[in-house]
């Protein structure tokens, strides 16, 4: 940490140019993202414009076509498994389906990836994993198995697994589109409380409301391209291209 | 009955050639399952395209003729075997063979979500297939492969005709000496007979299974997985 604070020009996550293609078809064309620390990045867009596509480029998920990407100034060689497992221990990912693993309780759901990975060890992990379960008002329930969970409960021990690997971003990819509408809120303060607390996210969603209070940037994608950038605010409000305003009319 | 008194020494050793099959079979077979299994689903070509070709070929083609093919056929190649070692061979490929599509079954049956959300943790892919995938593919194959298992004791019999002097050979030696000394046929006593030492071994591996498939019922519903029933059933469908 004190190492980036001294540098702050250098961007946590800077890609450059990533493409991406599936067969013939261009999922992700030349697209360069940079999030600083502690900005809250909200991708928006329509479906099959490319935003999980980006997000799933930027841990590796998906292996970019061309382009870079640099962590914290460092480049990644990304044909290395090896180097993308780095990536993904310092930047962690939420999902927009419940990725839980059904044969493990909730506290081994957590434990599972800080302990294997050689991040803590066993006692240590379960301690973390008690105090974030409290933080978002699971404490109960550590030795449940995940389909003894609501939909809101699971997104949110989804967000504490990946916290749990002190990770120093997380990416978010639609967190809330699974979910009945009464559960949302419940995702949306965890990840409201987050960004107060200076967590880097980038997160695809289509919660207007949220993208407009709780993200510093919101970014509009469409046909595998960024259209617009900018403050929350002015391209929600106010935006400059015609295809981010019909979107936006669209889902309003 | 008395048949089977007198000639208990010829039974006891069918028998005991019976369970050597069953034995060895099955646990060759269990391990070429897993191999192949999890061969096919490698990412790898060469191994996927190899495990399918030995998987086709021993699912297609009858296991009699499979078991004449390798007892007659090994010699041509230098390769003698003798009539048992000919039946574990033929018995555990083909039981390989079927037990690799439960395997690759139950290990397909697990969403894909389950091994990204795994790799976006940082895991390596063994750690995430041996943490991860495997407990959720392997438990719910337990079932299939227990029918399977029971298919398997049911076929070392064809090795009789092989001539391996086992259970239903003994049998048919007993019939056929009878007959010719006594002058009259026991066939349906003796095979009778037979038939029920058949049913039992597989019984009581049914009901080893069923006590086993509860066990682990309980042990899921414990812990409240509820979508292990569909893994079940598209292993049991790849069968
Ligand atoms: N694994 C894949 N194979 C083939 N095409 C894909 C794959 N993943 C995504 N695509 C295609 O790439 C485009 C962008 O997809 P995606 O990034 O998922 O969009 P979004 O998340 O914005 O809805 C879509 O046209 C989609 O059909
Ligand atoms: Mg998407």
């Amino acid at each position: 940490m004190t190492a980036c604070a001294s540098n702050r020009a250098v961007p946590l996550i800077a890609a450059e140019g990533l493409t991406k293609c599936f067969a013939k078809h261009t999922a992700l064309r030349a697209v360069s993202l940079s999030v600083a620390r502690g900005e809250v990045v909200a991708v928006i867009g329509p479906s099959g414009s490319g935003k999980s596509t980006l997000i799933r480029c930027l841990n590796g998920l998906l292996v970019p076509d061309a382009g870079t990407i640099r962590i914290d100034g460092a480049p990644v060689d990304m044909r290395q498994q090896r180097a993308w497992r780095a990536v993904r221990l310092r930047v962690g990912m939420v999902f927009q389906d419940c990725s839980l693993f059904p044969h493990l309780s909730v506290l081994q759901n957590i434990t599972l990836a800080p302990v294997r990975t050689g991040r803590m060890r066993r006692e240590q992990a379960a301690e973390t994993a008690r105090n974030l379960l409290a933080r978002v008002q699971l404490a109960d329930k550590a030795d449940a198995y995940p389909a003894q969970l609501s939909g809101g409960q699971l997104q949110r021990v989804a967000i504490v697994r990946a916290l749990a690997m002190a990770p120093e971003a997380l990416l978010l990819d639609e967190p809330t589109s699974a979910l009945d509408p009464e559960m949302i809120a419940e995702v949306l303060d965890v990840l409201r409380t987050l960004s107060r607390e200076g967590m880097t996210m980038v997160i695809v969603t289509h919660e207007i409301g949220f993208a407009r209070e709780a993200a510093s940037r919101v970014i509009f994608m469409d046909q595998a391209e960024i259209v617009e950038q900018g403050a929350a605010d002015a391209v929600l409000t106010a935006p400059r291209e015609a295809r981010t305003r019909t979107f936006l009319d669209k889902i309003l | 009955m008395q048949l089977i008194v007198e000639n208990y020494i010829l039974f006891g050793n069918g028998l005991a050639w019976t369970f050597g099959l069953a034995v060895l079979t099955l646990v060759f077979a269990t391990v070429i399952s897993l191999f192949v299994g999890i061969m096919s689903i490698t990412r790898n070509r060469l191994l996927t395209v190899a495990a399918r070709i030995y998987v086709e070929v021993f699912r297609d083609i009858p296991l009699l003729v499979s078991l004449f093919f390798i007892y007659f056929g090994a010699p041509l190649i230098g390769l003698p075997l003798d009539p048992f070692s000919a039946a574990v061979v033929t018995l555990s490929l083909w039981g390989g063979a079927n037990g690799a599509e439960i395997v690759r079954g139950g290990f397909n049956a697990i969403p894909e979500h389950q091994r990204t959300s795994a790799a976006a943790l940082g895991l390596k892919p063994w750690q995430i297939y041996w943490y991860v995938i495997a407990p959720q593919a392997l438990l719910p194959i337990i079932p299939p492969f227990t029918g399977l298992f029971t298919l398997l004791v049911q076929s070392t019999s064809l090795a009789a005709l092989i001539g391996v002097p086992e259970l239903f050979r003994m049998a048919q030696i007993v019939v056929e000496r009878t007959t010719i000394m006594e002058g009259y046929s026991p066939a349906f006593t003796i095979f009778g007979a037979i038939l029920v030492v058949y049913y039992l071994i597989s019984a009581a591996l049914n009901a080893l299974t069923s006590r086993l498939e509860r066990a682990m019922q309980h042990r899921l519903k414990a812990r409240g997985a509820a979508d292990m029933g569909s893994v079940r059933r598209q292993a049991e469908e790849s069968v």
